[in-house]
């Protein structure tokens, strides 16, 4: 089997500054692998570690995800490969242009049996380009997993729902989205990153993708919330009227 | 002049931030600390994750490293946890066995460390009458013709004793007399018919147990000999070198440590109607604690970097050694001053670190013997052709 895993390359929110007129600066903020995208890297190398199937790592960016730590960073975590097409045309791409690209390169990878992707990303967390994927592939898909188990042709996953564990076996090829709690983000060991720069690395320019479908989605302004004063507005409950001075505040804030 | 780090190094860094986050947590030192030990699964799972591998031969699962990246480890470590984190060293003194241990030797500790994660020997080097002054040592060896060794003497200051399960003994070949330089070292395991031991109680760094060992006509096959026999102390001094740049490295941690605590105190604490900070005395404490704080790096990475070049380093890591130390231990007083009374309780862990960074004045060589291998060789430095 061969394991293809979707991983967003971001600034590192630590380092986003927040301008005077509320924008926001990422241009000094280091690339970092979204949160969530730990997760999915985990169930792949668990999956391949038990089923001795192929990992490959997938991102597509603007240039600045091109960074050599990250890209040891992702594969010193069980990953065999990495793809990466870096290129400022794919710059802030909506969900489906940002699927179109990685269907791209699941197709140009060849032989990719299922696709893990983590449960949103970090920056935006549209939950959106996991089920843009399949459609893009003709795969079928199923997000909110919590378990991965394979079998032959086929995996068979869990998902946890309001009432209920549901277990579902899907035929592969097939897109599965992860939840966060699926597998803890392994802590790389040193030989795992000293091995990392020796893996193989492809890399794609926008132009190797095709043509992306134009923007779906138009971002018209980015900006951080207003700064507001704390109103440390204090009720004390055991007082009569308070509770209802406390439940009118609320209402008002609201 | 390049001060940039590789990308394994911060990624390694990264890695062992995280693994602090996950294992370490205040409560858990604070307990250790009363324990007189790490839980051996801490101590795995820091060998596991690669830490404690570093230097180690490849033929063991080892790692090839040099002394600026144990030096970020360790500086890291410390750091991070505010505590001496005693299995910093595990790796290092597995370094020593590999380099003069037979291969059964080797095995053997391999196998013990990677059993639990825990350093498989304590070192009996310092005695009653013998610290500094490592001549003057009494223990002693008596070789027999049946193939067996007989060891004497009294051991202090023994650390990671209790958890160990073997220990590395030194003695003098026969003759306890101060001029007989002819001494072997031993590997024998710690429940060896003879041995007995008592703990000693320090003031800081009590997260490592630490005794007082009794060799009482303890009877050993001669092939427990480590290393060629006569030459134990000259095996012994080989590594010292990188020893003083690790244990310079903890007391850059501390001393990190103590600062940022101070200032992120400074920052929050109100007096006189404004944040402690705002008071120029304490502005000027912080300003004296950071400079230290980067010429104590600045002097351990130096050192480190001339050590992985190949060049001598007998000045520098004494320089390092002693210079480190006496300051970590100045930077957790200032620290200290800065949280005021609060500081002298167990409330918060200035406290401790300060406690740890004192005992950093003895551990590895006090810093009067870093004066008396540098003293000389500052002279032979600059007025060699007077000698």
């Amino acid at each position: 089997m061969n394991i293809a895993v979707m991983v967003k390359v971001l600034p590192d929110d630590q380092d986003i500054v927040v301008t005077a007129d509320r924008k926001l600066d990422a241009s000094k903020a280091k690339p970092v692998v979204s949160t969530y995208d730990l997760n999915a890297i985990e169930a792949a190398a668990l999956l391949a570690a038990d089923t001795g199937a192929a990992t490959t790592a997938i991102v597509a960016g603007p240039a600045s995800v091109d960074d050599s730590k990250t890209k040891k960073n992702i594969l010193s975590r069980g990953i065999d490969a990495l793809a990466m097409a870096a290129d400022d045309a794919l710059a802030d791409m909506d969900a489906r242009q940002t699927a179109q690209a990685l269907a791209a390169m699941v197709n140009q990878a060849d032989g990719i049996d299922l696709v893990i992707c983590g449960d949103g990303s970090a920056d935006l967390y549209a939950q959106q380009v996991d089920v843009q994927l399949a459609e893009a592939l003709g795969w079928p898909s199923l997000n909110g997993v919590t378990a991965i188990t394979a079998g032959d042709g086929t995996v068979t996953v869990e998902r946890v729902l309001e009432n209920e564990r549901e277990t579902v076996t899907l035929p592969l090829p097939a897109v599965l989205s992860v939840s966060p709690d699926i597998a803890v983000p392994r802590i790389a060991g040193m030989k795992d990153i000293l091995a990392a720069g020796k893996k193989p690395v492809t890399m794609y320019a926008a132009g190797d993708l095709g043509e992306l479908a134009p923007a779906a989605v138009e971002v018209i302004d980015v900006s951080a919330p207003e700064p507001a004063a704390r109103k440390k507005e204090l009720f004390d409950a055991a007082q009569d009227g308070e509770l209802d001075a406390f439940v009118a505040a609320l209402k008002g804030a609201l | 002049m390049d001060f940039k780090i590789t990308d394994e190094q911060e990624l390694m860094l990264d890695n062992l931030r995280e693994f602090c986050a996950r294992e370490i947590t205040e409560e858990r030192i604070q307990k250790w600390y009363k324990d007189r030990r790490v839980e051996p699964e801490v101590c795995k799972a820091y060998l596991d994750a690669g830490f404690g591998y570093l230097f180690l031969p490849e033929e063991y699962g080892g790692i090839p490293s040099d002394a600026v990246t144990l030096a970020l480890v360790v500086e890291e470590l410390m750091r991070c946890t505010g505590a001496t984190m005693s299995f910093m060293s595990y790796g290092l003194a597995m370094f020593d066995l590999a380099e003069f241990g037979s291969p059964e030797q080797v095995k053997m500790g391999m196998e013990a460390y990677q059993k639990t994660g825990e350093q498989c020997f304590s070192l009996a080097l310092s005695e009653p009458g013998a610290g500094s002054d490592n001549m003057s040592m009494t223990a002693t060896v008596h070789w027999n013709d049946d193939g067996t060794c007989v060891l004497n003497g009294t051991k202090t200051m023994v650390s990671h004793a209790e958890t160990a399960p073997f220990i590395m003994f030194i003695g003098k070949d026969e003759d306890p007399s101060h001029d007989n330089k002819s001494m072997s070292m031993f590997l024998i395991p710690k429940d060896a018919e003879g041995v007995k031991m008592a703990p000693l109680h320090k003031i800081g760094q009590t997260i490592t147990n630490f005794d007082e060992i009794y060799f009482d006509n303890v009877v050993v096959p001669q092939d427990m000999l480590l290393g060629k026999k006569g030459e134990g102390f000259k095996q012994l001094m080989k590594n010292f070198e990188l020893e003083r740049i690790m244990l310079a490295a903890h007391s850059l941690g501390l001393a990190q440590a103590a600062l940022e605590d101070a200032a992120r105190y400074a920052a929050q604490r109100m007096t006189f109607g404004k944040p402690l900070y705002m008071h120029q005395l304490i502005q000027e404490k912080l300003t004296d604690m950071e400079t230290t704080v980067q010429n104590m790096r600045n002097l351990l990475y130096k050192t480190a970097w001339e050590f992985d070049q190949g060049m001598s380093v007998r000045l520098d890591s004494a320089l390092c050694k002693r210079y480190l130390s006496s300051m970590c231990t100045k930077v957790a007083s200032d620290a200290m001053q800065i949280f005021g009374g609060i500081g002298y309780t167990t409330e918060c862990r200035i406290g401790r670190i300060w406690e740890d960074c004192r005992g950093d004045s003895f551990a590895g060589g006090t810093e009067e013997i870093m004066v008396h291998i540098a003293g000389r060789q500052v002279v032979k430095k600059y007025a060699a052709d007077l000698l």
